[in-house]
């Protein structure tokens, strides 16, 4: 009898007839995403259908006021309650944190974190599952500046990203430089917040930064560096802003930079 | 021990070994004193050019080597739409 087809193994998280008995939890931290929730969870659901993994998405809303959670209701009616988990907070408390209650409730295995924007696409996630799976890895991240993952695995196609100028892209590789000479980080992208955790180091990391906004993804990936854990990245196209400009301001640069000599002295 | 420890630590022991072979109090065995005399001076500002250069290099080769993925950009466009059709009609509001 194949013994992937017995009622235990069956009714183990993976739910599949297939050796990936592992559970992927999705955080979408989201605020205001009452047109992007949707699709994003569409995608999702169609990947890690076609590829037969167990799967659940929490999402952490911050209040929107613009019907995110109602629509994230009807989400979970059509897709299940189990795998659709409204879990929203009383108002606009951070992106740290959010993930922080997002964890609380995770019942899978590995945690995925990612924009609910389309700037990261839910087709890499199977990619980043493999290249996680053949090495062992803790940590794997999406990197939009490599065209190979690293460490080696076939079947990726080149990194890259859409609606940047030449300008944005000169700022982009500048900050990336200077954080790894300053930091030497191990990764090539190190402002990326697409990445695949498995769930104790992400509890370990998450307890131990201190900082907000975009320079948290930079902490924990310097800080799991220094605690020893396994990187990984994959090569992810990275299309910005399908709706809206996005400006970089002197305040931002002055953040980063500030963020970036933060970490240089406490890690 | 922070990195900016470390790389401090580091920075003062060879500035240390630095600045005492140039004041001539420790020797060094194969070179000649007067080779040494016009080589360690300068030895700080190649350096500096030195990591100039990398740093020029490394950007030019980023930016030279940054992907454009148009085709991510019309895929995903295309993926929306049948998103949103394919959940209005399962009953999800959307629009």
């Amino acid at each position: 009898m194949n013994p992937f087809a017995s009622v235990p193994s069956l009714n183990m998280q993976g739910q599949y007839n297939s050796p990936n008995t592992h559970k992927y939890s999705v955080i979408l931290p989201t605020y205001n995403e009452r047109k992007n929730l949707p699709i994003v969870v569409w995608l999702l659901a169609n990947v890690f259908r076609e590829h037969e993994l167990a799967w659940e998405v929490i999402v952490v809303d911050d209040a929107s006021p613009d019907g995110t959670q109602e629509v994230a209701m009807e989400l979970a009616k059509v897709y299940g309650e189990d795998k659709i988990v409204l879990k929203p907070r009383p108002g606009k408390l951070g992106l740290g944190t959010a993930y922080i209650h997002g964890l609380d409730f995770c019942t899978g295995d590995f945690v995925i974190i990612m924009d609910a924007d389309f700037s990261h696409h839910p087709k890499f996630i199977p990619q980043f599952i493999r290249l996680q799976q053949a090495y062992n890895l803790d940590i794997v991240t999406g990197t939009r500046y490599r065209s190979t993952p690293t460490p080696s695995l076939s079947g990726t196609r080149p990194g890259g990203v859409h609606g940047w100028d030449f300008k944005r892209k000169l700022v982009s590789r500048g900050a990336n430089f200077l954080a790894a000479t300053v930091l030497n980080p191990g990764v090539s992208d190190l402002t990326g917040s697409f990445r695949l955790y498995r769930l104790p180091v992400l509890r370990h990391i998450i307890t131990l930064t201190q900082s907000r906004g975009y320079v948290f993804q930079m902490e924990m990936m310097v800080r799991a560096r220094a605690l020893g854990y396994t990187v990984g990245e994959v090569p992810i196209t990275f299309v910005d802003r399908i709706f809206g400009e996005s400006k970089l301001g002197a305040d931002e640069v002055v953040g980063y930079l500030k963020g970036v000599w933060s970490l240089f002295t406490s890690v | 021990m922070a990195r900016a420890h470390r790389v401090a630590t580091y920075a003062c022991v060879f500035i240390l070994i630095h600045l005492l072979i140039l004041f001539a109090v420790l020797p060094i065995p194969f070179l000649e004193p007067d080779i040494v005399d016009q080589l360690l001076p300068v030895i700080p500002w190649w350096l500096l050019v030195s990591f100039g250069a990398y740093s020029l290099a490394s950007l030019g080769l980023g930016l030279f080597t940054f992907q454009d993925c148009p085709d991510a950009y019309h895929d995903l466009l295309k993926e929306i739409n049948d998103a949103k059709n394919d959940l209005r009609e399962k009953g999800v509001t959307m629009d």
